[in-house]
């Protein structure tokens, strides 16, 4: 059973996420609302998973995230969730540095969503990686003309490779053969003129490297 | 207290006073000399041993030296009547011919000049000690001249009841000896040179304190008096090693009075500079150049101004800077007060007041030019007050935009979020149970609670992004440039440092507002937003190549930006030439 710590300080979202948790089939070992709770939480039942609001006091700005990075420095094997309300590629960039494993940023309304708060937190208990589909959609957004070079299709795939999906994954949720999701990732990593990644944490880098356009350094 | 109502406040000698003690001392002056001249006839005459202070040379020397201390100290009383030095000096001269009263033949004559042997010394103390202000300023100096004077004029007359002088070379009776005792007398004289040599220290001792502690104005009224001491207290200190320096000390007691009279007349050169003042305030000079030309006329480069606010109730500098706070009325401080309004304040050299006619007339004569920058200084500084206030207004702006975004995220998004939460809720508890309408309407509410939650994200985002707050500049541009889907956004940015909320605001809004400028307007296929912050100035710059001819409109967006922009003392410049694209830059100079 996965082992969750909640750390939201609103009671009324608080107590409805980890209802939706149980209902999951998950164990909610401890319901924390401020960051130094939390982490005494976290070294005290060494849960699977932190589940992380974002906002917490007492500035609530950033103290959720700061917190979340504490944790997947001291606690490697603690994934963590963050609950964000902010649709913006920084936050879970800064959050899974140079290893997208066990970790992961979804918007705060997708608790709404059909059991798409359970499915992440099992994805980042395995060891995986899940980016709020927003996010994605906003760092794939058309003016990357770069992109114009896929096809539909392979637009799809690489968004699915990016929120953090397996080949297998992918397959099932566009209803398409694993064989034929493998061409079409060799087909994308080939016209992006990317270094082929096998199916895990590295490609999610490589497709989120490729995505997030990063400022020059220095003037023309 | 101006300088005029302290001038006043002084007390004047009257002239008669100063020239009838002048007119008696020319008087014993001619009668000391005839009497030296008999004494060392009648010396000559007996065969006897000439000492030095009874030479022909001693007595031509000696003659000068005490007219030379009439003379100078009438010269000084005409130009200072206010200043007692004057009157001290013609009392000096009046002293030295005294003590020359007791060579006189006739009895009681010379038994009075006993009481006075010693006259000079008294007034010389107090002379030194009184100069160049004329006032002994301090009670330890009160006390000093005191016990000179006790000396001089208690001590030796008492020892002249003991003094036997029919027993000298030259018997003279003394009428008012009450007893012959030579224990008395030399008991009497061994006090007297005990407290002459204590004096004579506390002297020295004073006038290198006041030589180390004085500025230069205060420097050039000492420097003749003190170097004229210094030769006296050489050649005296020579005149036994080298006999051809014998009469050095004589001839330097004579030019004693000419250093005394140069260090009071220096205000003569003080008015010189004066004139020189009103010269150059003809033409019109900033307040830098109006200083140093005060500075300059009264010979103290410590000297400042500061500006009299009456709506602040405070001094401010030239520039209009506040400047802290001036106490008290000290000899330091001069207030600048015509008409009873007050408009400026001098800090200068304390000894500048004993310049009181100078620094008067250069107060006087810069008076309309203080005035002209009293107001200059008025207007900087409520200009700075108007910057600083500009500023605030934009901070507290900012800081109310910031509120208004986290209390939407607080307050109303988690709403949201919680309703949305009990539908869904709602709906699985249902099941297979509702019927299909009912279904469909719940989540139709969900539907429609996930888009208010996105809305309301982006309403926030556009009244103060989070990320600028949370990362900084650069971080909430390249989120910027994220964002806009069409035409391409490049974002070139040099490593900026996190600045001040309001500044990085300012840049952030720059860019967002001529970004939606080109948007709507502008018809551009690329945009370029470029950001650097390069020896204290952050500079932004946003370039399409779109249809250009932009312009800063009243209710427009860019009027606001450069609004903003200039109330944070920054630059604002919009080109925007039909056909050549629209570049909107600001650069705003600001410390990490």
């Amino acid at each position: 059973m996965t082992r969750v710590v909640l750390a939201e300080d609103a009671p009324l979202i608080r107590d409805a996420i980890a209802g939706l948790l149980r209902d999951g089939g998950c164990e909610v070992v401890a319901l924390v609302g401020e960051p130094a709770g939390l982490r005494a939480a976290i070294a005290d039942t060494r849960p699977s998973v932190a589940v992380v609001d974002i906002r917490m006091p007492p500035t609530h700005t950033v103290e959720g995230l700061e917190a979340a990075v504490d944790i997947r420095r001291e606690h490697p094997e603690v994934g963590v969730l963050l609950l964000s309300q902010y649709l913006e590629a920084h936050y879970p960039l800064t959050l899974f540095g140079a290893d997208p494993r066990g970790v992961g940023y979804l918007l705060k309304e997708r608790v709404s969503g059909a059991g798409e708060l359970v499915e992440a937190v099992r994805a980042v208990a395995g060891g995986g990686c899940v980016l709020d589909p927003g996010v994605v959609a906003l760092l794939m957004g058309g003016r990357r003309t770069g992109l114009a070079v896929l096809s539909e299709r392979e637009r799809e795939v690489l968004a699915l490779m990016a929120e953090g999906l397996s080949n297998a994954a992918i397959a099932r949720r566009l209803y398409l053969t694993g064989k034929t999701v493998e061409s079409h990732v060799r087909s994308i990593f080939a016209r992006l003129g990317l270094p082929e990644e096998p199916d895990g944490h590295r490609r999610v880098l490589a497709v989120l490297a490729h995505l997030r356009e990063r400022p020059f350094q220095g003037w023309p | 207290m101006g300088v005029v109502a302290e001038a006043r406040a002084r007390l004047v000698w009257p002239r008669p006073l100063v020239y009838g003690f002048a007119g008696f001392g020319a008087l014993l002056g001619a009668l000391a000399l005839q009497l030296k001249a008999q004494h060392i006839q009648r010396i000559h005459h007996l065969g006897l041993r000439l000492d030095g202070s009874y030479s022909l040379a001693g007595l031509v020397l000696g003659g000068l030296g005490g007219f030379a201390f009439l003379v100078a100290g009438l010269l000084a009383h005409a130009r200072r009547p206010d200043n007692r030095v004057g009157l001290l000096m013609v009392l000096v001269g009046v002293g030295f011919f005294a003590e020359d009263v007791q060579l006189a033949l006739d009895g009681w004559v010379h038994s009075i000049g006993l009481l006075l042997v010693r006259a000079a010394d008294g007034f010389l103390v107090h002379l030194v000690l009184a100069f160049p202000g004329g006032r002994l300023a301090t009670r330890p100096l009160r006390l000093l001249a005191g016990l000179a004077y006790a000396a001089v004029f208690v001590l030796i007359p008492i020892r002249a009841l003991f003094l036997d002088t029919r027993r000298r070379d030259l018997p003279k009776p003394n009428m008012l000896m009450i007893a012959d005792s030579d224990r008395i007398v030399h008991g009497l004289g061994a006090v007297y040179d005990a407290i002459g040599l204590v004096v004579a220290l506390a002297v020295v001792g004073v006038l290198v304190h006041r030589w180390v502690r004085a500025g230069p104005p205060g420097r050039r009224v000492l420097a003749p008096v003190f170097v004229t001491g210094v030769l006296g207290a050489a050649s005296t200190i020579a005149s036994p090693l080298w006999l051809e320096l014998a009469w050095a000390p004589r001839i330097v007691f004579c030019l004693l009075p000419l250093a005394f009279l140069v260090g009071v007349l220096r205000v003569l050169l003080g008015r010189t500079a004066v004139g020189t003042l009103l010269a150059a305030l003809r033409e019109p000079m900033s307040a830098a150049q109006l200083e140093a030309a005060l500075a300059r006329t009264l010979g103290d480069p410590s000297l400042r101004i500061g500006y009299w606010r009456p709506d602040a109730q405070a001094f401010v500098d030239g520039d209009g800077r506040a400047l802290p706070p001036i106490t008290g009325t000290g000899d330091g401080v001069t207030l600048v007060e015509p008409g009873g309004r007050r408009v400026a304040v001098l800090v200068h050299d304390p000894a500048l007041r004993e310049d009181g006619h100078v620094l008067a007339a250069a107060t006087a004569a810069a008076e309309l030019a203080l005035e002209n920058q009293r107001l200059t200084a008025e207007v900087r500084a409520q200009l700075a007050e108007v910057r600083d206030l500009a500023g605030r207004l934009v901070t507290a702006g900012d800081a109310e935009r910031r509120r208004l975004e986290r209390d939407l995220h607080d307050g109303a998004q988690q709403q949201l979020v919680t309703a949305a939460l009990a539908l869904r809720t709602a709906a699985r508890r249902l099941g297979g149970a509702a019927e299909p309408q009912t279904a469909a309407l719940l989540s139709a509410g969900v539907d429609g609670l996930d888009a208010a939650i996105g809305e309301l994200r982006e309403l926030a985002r556009g009244i103060h992004p989070a990320i600028l707050n949370d990362a900084g500049l650069v971080p909430a541009l390249q989120a910027l440039a994220e964002r806009t889907p069409e035409p391409e956004v490049r974002l070139r940015a040099a490593s900026v440092p996190r600045l001040p909320a309001a500044h990085e605001a300012t840049g952030y809004f720059v860019a967002a507002e001529a970004l939606t400028n080109t948007l709507k307007h502008a018809g551009a296929r690329r945009v370029c937003i470029a950001v650097e912050y390069e020896e204290g100035v952050l500079r932004i710059e946003v370039t399409d190549d779109g249809v250009g001819g932009a312009d800063v409109r009243p209710g427009g967006g860019l009027l606001g930006l450069r609004d903003r922009v200039t109330a944070l003392g920054g630059e604002f410049v919009l080109r925007s030439d039909p056909g050549h694209g629209t570049s909107v830059s600001a650069a705003i100079a600001c410390r990490p």
